[in-house]
């Protein structure tokens, strides 16, 4: 095409003039004073696009007065900011992609959005994604934005993106527009400011005139402008000069009250349950301590803003526990979500993400490749030089950096292990330290795009939601150890009890999952190794007796080596072979000649091999376990919900119990709100597909059409290779059209979601997403044993979903099992996975409907009485 | 026809051997029942201060050899019939050891996953309050069973010397070393079958150090089997396998380094340096021994016809189904019972009463050598019995206990 065709007209031809014609692929941002000033030259220009029949589209989004009024061929459409930048950037993307080459735009005044978003970097965010969307599709937008308002570092950023930038001011009553830039365009009087009048528009080309007019125009030429408005830095302003006020002081006065309320939301977002408690609970001053710890701007995330929620509560009243006595003290930094989205939008991977996150799929190869990209982002140099202070604040000092997105961990969202964590052990030289914290940060952020959270917030209707990925960067808990680093005590403490193996234990009391090292193998489900398990009723009880408990006892310990500079796993044994870990006595019992003792002093006898990680004398003889329950209780009152909670715990120097408490999310429990679900009382035994007397999560599934049930025969027998890939073959079947319509239940040998395939089916949650049912078939003495996998990750996930997880035991008297009607039942395998060759005796896919003579399955599992039923309705 | 309870089983192989022996009708009704039995009631105060009544067993079988000697199980389900047939087993196993004692069972019907271990030591102390002028080194030796393990045999000792003002610390055996425990506990089992097996393979002609082995299961006993065998006799072990599966490598396995693998994976599966087969495929093996050390009834009519191992040393309780024990009879395949198979650890609960009453503790060697001899000459009383009355080795092993009760009724005049 050649340049001439490619001009447009912009209904003010001095304009045109001056400009050398605006061109197809132009965005024109106008920096005014005044949104007169830029209805003076978006009014003419839609006019003429509509006149010289171009599609024309006004994007409304401001609270001001309409730029355009409505007309016939003026496509006006409402985008809603408030839901926050990364659903508005998502629809305005939709919008440009629907109408797609050569269409015009009218946008409203982009400042407004700035008090929405709170930060100049969100805007220039946006600006610097959608501009150049709309030059690839040959369309023309003009932008209008307020005059010197805005920081210079974001402006700067938008002049470094758009094609045109305008300022348009007045000086005494007389209208100006002087172009600042004008891409592939130039004149010897372009960039002189103009004089607009009524039939021309001329330079001011004579020095006096324009000294006049200049300076006039522009106080501050050189930027710096003291009077931006973006609340991120304005409010903040405003409060700092109460931080040491008193908090009555505070609360009584209505303006400051307003003023910290922005600052929160700005920080810790607007979630209406979060805010009322952030509200309650937070001190101006401990937001003015986060706000002076984020890297970037923008909020600090859901996982932080719990965690520091939970610390605050806790220390909040003088009850009969003093928290202040009990909690460390934490000193992390945030790096704020804009970083998120100013990272994506330098490396250019913004367009790929929001097509990720909308529907498209993504291998976990495909991923890796994604992976790689992030490797070779780059930052800019403010947030660089925030990232070199950070590090030398923690110097060699092992750190952690956790996910933190807006969605994460919120109400019901707890997206548990879908964003990635990653340490840093923190040894080498300065530069050493910072390519290892980088990498770490970019992990965290391509986390974001991994198929399982992908596959996640699809199911969760969350797709279109705002979502960035703010980073809490936390000091790891623990002491060296020779070479390693690692806490003492780590875990998950939940305030319900969702693992009750016998009716003495409370499901109200909470339940901990504790392990020695690392939390990572509390939080994780690895096969074969297992957390000691303490119900909070009655901490001494454990399900297993004798030479069991060394059997399904920790192992493996996780912790950092300091001299490889890595995360690693070892035997317990080999770390403690020396006998003097501190307060060890307290940690393990001695497995010797064919039973259990508990040492009775520090001085342990007996071969390191033979120590087995039992905690006992930690839960008997010290204040550890009350402690966490009333914890956890306290948390539960003030969330009013349940929750969870993660943590490290450590012995002070007087041998009291500390714990850091590490992060802190409300927990959906399906069954323990609401009705009660009442087992039928009179099912005949032939319409009964199986019973289970020990499960945790309640709820009524009705009008269940299909049961995929995978044989546990043929499953033990299956070679290593076919094991692995079981998982990834229910992942298809799940992601058959029928599983989606119809409700399933999916049922299994051993425990679902372990990376131990001989324990079970090695699904992730995304392989199972579109089950109601998940069902593990466990025979005790096949080695299996009634499932730790709660409080792990992937139960979280069931919880969440609503999937009701039940153990069958077929070998219990107590258990009804038709083993009959799994086996016999038509298979209809082959019409869901026509060509995968996957043998029809190891997965059985039985229609319920034509298997039972027109009839439909119901789950009722009452968490009360322990109860579950499967039955034909 | 309703499943025969565990009691009923013994009582029918009692029938058998007295059908074999021509067994005096009233001598034979005299050993069809337990000669005593006790029920309590056992009122526990629990944690939370509420009480809880248990039911609780103690079976003593009969005495005509000695004072009676049995385990104690603390378990849910395990009613009187389980413990009678503990108790009538005992006394068979005690007399084909030739030890001077009878037999007896007893237990608790509770569930110790349930019960803290404060309440665990209230109960035990309860059990032998409510025995305590049944039980004594010369009238009743109680000792670990299923889930009850040294510490509660010490809550046990420690209430009856409290009860009797002294110190009788051979009332139980099972205890803790530190309070006159034996030496030699831990691995009496397989180092019993292993003595067992020395002398099965002198009969079979079977060069040992060039032998090949198969263990099926690989908890503690299956454990020690490996690894003694490959220790005393320098046997190649090629399998083992364990709930989750099973590996094979014919150029030999390494015991320790298995157990290593199966503490950290969880199971044998996946040993790198042996290659997966089924469980199945393990007992079919061409091996010259085979120990099966896991469950009952593996060795079934299905499968028993497919073994190819020269001598099955049965060192699990009832690994052989009473239809496959003919078939394997019949195709020469040496077969060395469960009850004498395994029973090294009651004779060292025997050698510990021994050593209490003593006052004197022997070493390790001094018990595996005392073992050696007890296994070996029971062995030879099997090996005997079984080629004068061509029986198998269960017949004969049976008939060789019984036999010694029947004497031992008739020299006390019972008979």
């Amino acid at each position: 095409m050649s340049m001439e065709s490619r001009e447009i007209r912009s209904g003010i031809s001095a304009l045109d003039q001056a400009l050398q014609r605006i061109r197809l692929g132009d965005n024109v941002v106008w920096q005014i004073d005044d949104l007169e000033d830029y209805k003076f030259f978006a009014r003419p220009f839609a006019a003429q696009a509509i006149q010289d029949g171009f599609e024309c589209v006004y994007l409304r989004f401001a609270e001001h007065s309409p730029i355009l009024e409505a007309t016939e061929g003026l496509d006006i459409i409402e985008v809603d900011p408030s839901p926050g930048f990364d659903y508005f950037s998502g629809e305005v993307h939709r919008i440009i992609a629907q109408k797609g080459l050569k269409c015009f735009y009218v946008f409203d005044n982009l400042s407004a959005l700035v008090e929405e978003w709170a930060t100049d970097e969100l805007l220039a965010n946006f600006f610097q994604v959608t501009c150049p969307f709309l030059f690839e599709l040959d369309t023309v937008a003009y932008f209008g934005l307020t005059l010197g308002k805005h920081a210079d570092s974001s402006v700067a950023r938008i002049q470094d993106t758009t094609q045109l930038l305008i300022n348009v001011y007045k000086v005494k009553g007389q209208r100006y527009f002087h172009p600042i830039k004008v891409w592939e365009r130039y004149s010897s009087q372009m960039f002189l400011p103009h004089c607009i009048s009524d039939d021309d528009m001329p330079p001011v080309s004579k020095s006096g005139d324009a000294a006049k007019v200049s300076v006039l125009a522009r106080k501050n030429p050189l930027g710096g402008s003291p009077d931006l408005l973006a609340p991120w830095a304005s409010v903040y302003r405003k409060l700092l000069q109460y931080e040491d006020e008193d908090e009555e002081v505070i609360r009584a006065n209505p303006e400051i009250v307003s003023l910290k309320e922005e600052l929160s939301h700005m920080i810790l977002g607007y979630q209406p349950d979060f805010s009322r408690l952030a509200s309650k609970y937070f001190r101006l001053r401990d937001l003015l301590f986060m706000r002076n710890r984020i890297i970037g701007s923008g909020r600090i995330g859901g996982k932080a803003a719990g965690m520091l929620l939970a610390r605050r509560i806790l220390k909040h009243d003088n009850d009969p526990t003093d928290f202040t006595q009990v909690l460390e003290n934490h000193d992390s930094f945030y790096i704020g979500s804009d970083v998120f989205f100013t990272f994506l939008i330098n490396n250019n991977l913004f367009r790929l993400r929001l097509e990720l996150t909308q529907g498209s799929d993504i291998t976990h190869s495909e991923f890796e490749d994604l992976e790689e990209r992030f490797l070779e982002g780059t930052f800019p140099r403010e947030i660089m030089d925030q990232f070199q202070r950070m590090l030398e604040y923690f110097g060699q000092a092992p750190i952690i950096v956790r996910s933190s997105s807006l969605l994460e961990d919120s109400f019901g969202n707890a997206f548990a292990g879908k964003y990635r964590s990653e340490f840093c052990i923190n040894q080498g030289d300065p530069e050493q330290r910072m390519h290892a914290f980088l990498q770490a940060v970019k992990l965290v952020y391509a986390s974001a795009l991994n198929p399982d959270a992908t596959s996640y917030r699809q199911k969760r209707g969350l797709a279109d939601r705002d979502e960035q990925m703010a980073l809490l960067v936390q000091r790891v808990s623990g002491m060296r150890y020779k070479n390693y680093f690692f806490p003492s005590m780590a875990g998950v403490a939940f305030s319900r009890n969702l693992y009750v193996w016998t009716d003495r234990i409370d499901p109200n009391k909470g339940i901990i999952r504790l392990v020695f090292g690392l939390g990572t193998r509390a939080v994780d489900r690895i096969g074969g190794d297992y957390p000691r398990m303490i119900a909070v009723s009655h901490p001494d009880l454990r399900p297993e007796v004798g030479a069991k408990v060394m059997k399904y006892s920790q192992r493996e310990i996780d912790l950092l080596d300091l001299e490889k500079n890595q995360l690693c796993t070892r035997h317990v044994s080999e770390i403690i072979e020396d006998r003097d870990y501190p307060h060890l006595h307290m940690f393990v019992s001695l497995f010797e000649n064919g039973y259990l003792s508990d040492p009775t002093s520090s001085f342990l006898d007996g071969n390191p091999d033979d120590y087995i990680l039992t905690f006992n004398n930690l839960i008997r003889k010290t204040n550890m376990v009350d402690l966490i329950g009333k914890m956890v209780a306290k948390l539960e009152k003030a969330y009013q919900h349940p929750i969870d909670t993660e943590f490290t715990a450590s012995f002070d120097e007087s041998g009291n119990v500390r714990i850091n408490l590490l992060q802190c999310r409300p927990l959906g429990v399906p069954g323990t709100e609401g009705h009660p679900f009442d087992i039928p009382k009179e099912i005949p035994h032939e319409d009964v597909l199986f019973r289970s007397n020990r499960i945790v999560c309640g709820g009524l599934v009705p009008k269940i059409h299909t049961i995929v049930y995978i044989d546990p025969v043929v499953f033990a027998a299956l070679p290593m290779d076919q094991k692995k890939s079981l998982g990834r073959i229910v992942g298809k079947i799940n992601a058959h059209p029928r599983f989606e319509d119809c409700k399933t239940i999916m049922m299994g040998p051993g425990r679902w979601g372990t990376s131990n395939i001989e324990l079970g089916v090695n699904a992730s949650y995304r392989d199972i997403n579109n089950t109601s049912v998940l069902v593990e078939i466990a025979r005790e003495e096949a080695g299996h044993m009634p499932d730790v996998s709660y409080g792990t990750h992937f139960f979280q996930d069931l919880v969440e979903a609503q999937i009701i997880y039940l153990p069958v035991y077929p070998d219990d008297a107590k258990t009804e099992f038709n083993e009959k009607f799994f086996m016999e039942s038509p298979n209809i395998l082959k019409d869901i996975l026509p060509d995968d060759g996957v043998p029809d005796n190891l997965i059985r896919i039985i229609d319920i409907e034509s298997a039972s003579g027109g009839r439909l399955l119901q789950v009722v599992a009452d968490p009360q009485s322990q109860k579950a039923v499967c039955y034909l309705e | 026809m309703p499943a025969q309870n565990a009691f009923e089983v013994t009582q029918k192989q009692l029938d058998e051997c007295a059908e074999i022996l021509k067994l005096d009708a009233g001598i034979h009704e005299m050993l069809r029942t337990p000669m005593r039995e006790i029920h309590m009631q056992l009122p526990v105060r629990m944690d939370d201060g509420s009480i809880r009544v248990y039911q609780g067993y103690r079976v003593q079988y009969n005495h005509a050899k000695g004072p009676t000697k049995g385990g104690v199980r603390f378990h849910p389900d395990k009613g009187i019939e389980t413990i009678r047939a503990q108790a009538a087993l005992m006394t068979w196993k005690c007399a084909l050891l030739d030890l001077p004692l009878g037999g007896a069972g007893g237990g608790v019907l509770c569930n110790p996953k349930e019960m803290t271990r404060g309440e665990l030591e209230r109960l035990s102390r309860a059990y032998v309050d409510k025995l305590g002028e049944v039980i004594g080194p010369h009238k009743d030796i109680p000792a670990p069973d299923v889930y009850t393990d040294p510490q509660i045999m010490a809550w046990m000792m420690d209430e009856y010397c409290k009860i009797n003002q002294s110190s009788e610390f051979g009332v139980i055996t099972g205890k803790p070393i530190a309070i006159g425990g034996s030496l030699g506990r831990t691995d009496a089992n397989a180092r019993g079958g292993m003595s067992a097996i020395r002398e099965a393979a002198k009969i079979c002609n079977l060069d040992l150090s060039n032998a090949t082995v198969a263990v099926q299961g690989y908890g503690n006993a299956g454990y020690f089997a490996a690894s003694l065998a490959a220790n005393l006799f320098g046997c190649k072990v090629i399998a083992v396998c364990d709930t989750q599966g099973a590996i094979l490598n014919r150029n030999g396995l390494d015991a320790e380094d298995v157990r290593r693998h199966k503490a950290t994976e969880g199971s044998v599966a996946g040993f790198e340096d042996g290659e997966t087969i089924s469980s199945d495929e393990l007992l079919e093996l061409d091996v010259d021994i085979l120990i099966p050390a896991a469950l009952e009834n593996v060795i079934t009519e299905a499968n028993a016809d497919k073994i190819r191992a020269k001598i099955i040393a049965e060192l699990s309780n009832g690994p052989t189904t009473p239809e496959a024990d003919e078939i394997l009879y019949n195709k020469g395949v040496h077969l060395i019972p469960d009850f004498l198979c395994n029973a090294g650890g009651v004779t060292v609960s025997y050698f510990e009463m021994v050593q209490n009453a003593y006052m004197y503790y022997w070493d390790r060697e001094d018990v595996h050598e005392r073992l050696d001899k007890k296994i070996s000459t029971s062995y030879q009383a099997v090996l005997n019995t079984s080629t004068r009355f061509k029986i198998n080795m269960r017949e004969a092993a049976y008939v060789v206990s019984v036999l010694r009760v029947v004497e031992a009724m008739k020299s006390r005049g019972w008979v």
